[in-house]
């Protein structure tokens, strides 16, 4: 479960000062699917980053799985992105000169696991992302929807109970797009907590159970309402 | 066991798969280390061949000046001179340049006297299995490799003739090379009998160009010192230890080496900062941050950057120095003996002996991997420390 309680987030200061994010609250339950929709600069991908404990609040506080995110030392955070949740990105993030297989182990290199475990998982993990068969083949060679799905194995390699996507079809064609949505759809089956931030049309009906949360202006409402 | 420890699998697969990135610092790194350690070899090898030359010396040479220039010896001074408490094995000696006009090169020559015991044991330890009696009886001369190799050059085989002061031609013939070990000193040195050389130099019976002996005891030569300037007011003493501050002077190049050391390394550093910076706030960054966003701590990251930065300093560090060495003592230093030994007279084909001073190579070490170390761990942590969506922006 997720609870966000009055969450802001500031930019710069003084004359430069920006709000992205303004008093937000908002309650995920486990194993529901939440759409952050909204224009680019609305504020979801700020609000999903600092549920991924990539960046911190400037008030308020994140709470995932019990514990408080918003303020993790260093040690902790880590711990929690290695072990709680997956994250998916817009631009994948990948490291470009290693393959697939060694993309998607890299969460796994510090978890305690040695090398045949962490290859098994990684082999489980691309095969429900569909890129098992590319697993030696350099990232950087793979088209646009390939980079999607290992960014997805990555993020689900080390078995995370929350999936969080940022943009994720903003660099797909259409076809790519519906395949992510049903790889969604099986994760959400499997009883994963996802939240997605994105623009894109094909979220706002989505083939399964999923809840719609419009942002903009860095507040939760059609217009910040 | 590499294939076990995922940390290890990571870092290796890192440095094969980023090779690229790491050769062009490496190849620089190598070659930076390996000419300043060829500079420390050649300079660790000749002052060591000096030293052991300069401990087989006397501990002072007296000669006689005239207004400031040096003239003949009278012999009769070392008879004066073993009479002075504390001095022992006066050796009146000749030796001198001899100018070879034609092609303006000039040898180092010589002389012993068969009835000097020191001087004796001295050829016999230089020329092993010599026949001293043979040699002082045919009016022949030892030469060291480069005289052979200029004499060869101007159709002088086996014998030489010199050119006395009175005008007339002496013929010698050459009796023995000398070893090639010894060609720092003795590429341009000519041995041959006391007499022989007399008659070359135009010297009297009673005249020698220089007078050597031994003080035992330190602490007794200034006092010798003062005692010699009573035999003869023109006489000028030169010490050993003067000698070897000179040769320290010319072969250590102390100040120079450690300037170029100071140099190289700064050069070094900002090097690998400008490289590093650049690469921090482009790919590196991004992938630091990529790593974070996964779940990598700070403490994980500089982990990976330290042990990625300690193999690669090693073994450019190993692979500079090795190559050094075979360049220096295997290969013989090719054009740096150059500038070591670029006021030499004769062409010298010097034998490099084979001596490593650990503790600079030691202190080499440092002032490469220290900034190396700096200058990758700093930035990486400067990364590190900030916002993964930031470092990954």
């Amino acid at each position: 479960m997720i609870r966000i309680e009055d969450v802001g987030k500031r930019f710069g200061e003084g004359e430069n000062l920006f709000e992205a994010l303004k008093s937000i609250t908002l309650e995920v339950e486990e194993g529901e699917c939440v759409i952050l929709s909204g224009i680019s600069g609305s504020g979801k991908s700020t609000l999903l980053s600092l549920i991924a404990a990539l960046d911190r609040p400037s008030s308020g506080k994140i709470v995932v799985e019990g514990e408080l995110v918003s303020k993790l030392p260093d040690l902790h955070a880590s711990a929690y992105r290695a072990k709680t949740i997956g994250v998916i990105f817009q631009h994948f993030n990948l490291i470009e000169s290693l393959s697939v297989e060694e993309n998607v182990i890299v969460p796994l290199i510090n978890s305690g696991l040695d090398m045949p475990a962490i290859r098994k998982m990684a082999e489980q993990s691309m095969q429900r992302a569909s890129i098992l068969h590319k697993a030696s083949q350099d990232v950087a060679s793979l088209s646009g929807g390939e980079k999607q799905r290992c960014a997805i194995a990555r993020a689900l390699v080390n078995d995370p109970k929350v999936i969080l996507c940022d943009e994720p079809t903003a660099n797909l064609d259409r076809e790519n797009s519906l395949r992510f949505i049903d790889t969604i759809q099986k994760l959400n089956q499997a009883g994963k907590t996802i939240v997605i931030a994105t623009h894109d049309p094909l979220f706002e009906a989505l083939p399964f159970e999923s809840r719609v949360i419009h942002m903009a202006d860095g507040m939760i409402g059609k217009h910040g309402e | 066991m590499l294939s076990r420890s995922p940390f290890l699998h990571f870092l290796t697969l890192l440095l094969f798969k980023q090779k690229s990135k790491h050769l062009g610092i490496m190849s620089i790194s190598v070659v930076m280390i390996a000419l300043v350690s060829a500079v420390l070899f050649i300079s660790s090898s000749l002052q060591q061949t000096l030293q052991d030359t300069l401990d087989e010396q006397a501990d002072f040479t007296v000669t006689r000046i005239e207004a400031g220039r040096p003239v003949s010896t009278p012999l009769a001074w070392a008879d004066r001179i073993i009479e002075i408490e504390g001095v022992s094995q006066v050796a009146p000696r000749i030796h001198g340049r001899y100018f070879y006009a034609p092609r303006e090169e000039s040898f180092l020559v010589v002389g012993i006297d068969f009835f000097d015991e020191q001087g004796s044991k001295a050829l016999e330890s230089l020329v092993k299995g010599i026949d001293l009696k043979q040699f002082f009886a045919e009016e022949s001369m030892i030469v060291g490799e480069g005289v052979k190799a200029f004499l060869q050059k101007h159709y002088y085989k086996d014998t030489f003739s010199f050119k006395t002061p009175r005008g007339q031609f002496k013929k010698v013939k050459i009796y023995e090379v000398l070893p090639g070990s010894l060609n720092l000193l003795a590429n341009d040195m000519i041995i041959m009998p006391i007499g022989l050389a007399r008659e070359i130099f135009g010297l009297k019976e009673d005249e020698v160009t220089d007078i050597t002996f031994n003080v035992p005891n330190d602490a007794e030569w200034d006092n010798v010192i003062g005692k010699l300037h009573l035999v003869d007011y023109e006489i000028r003493v030169v010490e050993k230890r003067e000698v070897e501050k000179a040769y320290e002077n010319l072969y250590n190049y102390k100040g120079g080496i450690f300037l170029i050391l100071y140099i190289i390394a700064l050069l070094t550093l900002m090097l690998i900062l400008y490289q590093r910076y650049a690469m921090v706030y482009s790919h590196e960054r991004k992938e630091i941050g990529i790593l974070r966003a996964v779940g990598w701590s700070i403490r994980d990251i500089l982990k990976l950057k330290f042990y990625e930065t300690m193999i690669l300093v090693m073994s450019s560090f190993v692979i500079g120095t090795v190559a050094a060495y075979g360049y220096v003592f295997v290969l013989g230093a090719p054009i740096l003996i150059e500038i070591f030994l670029g006021g030499a007279n004769l062409e010298n084909q010097v034998q490099m002996i084979p001596e490593v001073s650990f503790g600079t190579l030691g202190s080499l070490f440092l002032l490469y991997a220290v900034p190396f170390f700096a200058a990758v761990l700093i930035p990486s942590w400067r990364v590190a420390v900030i916002p993964p969506k930031e470092a990954m922006r």
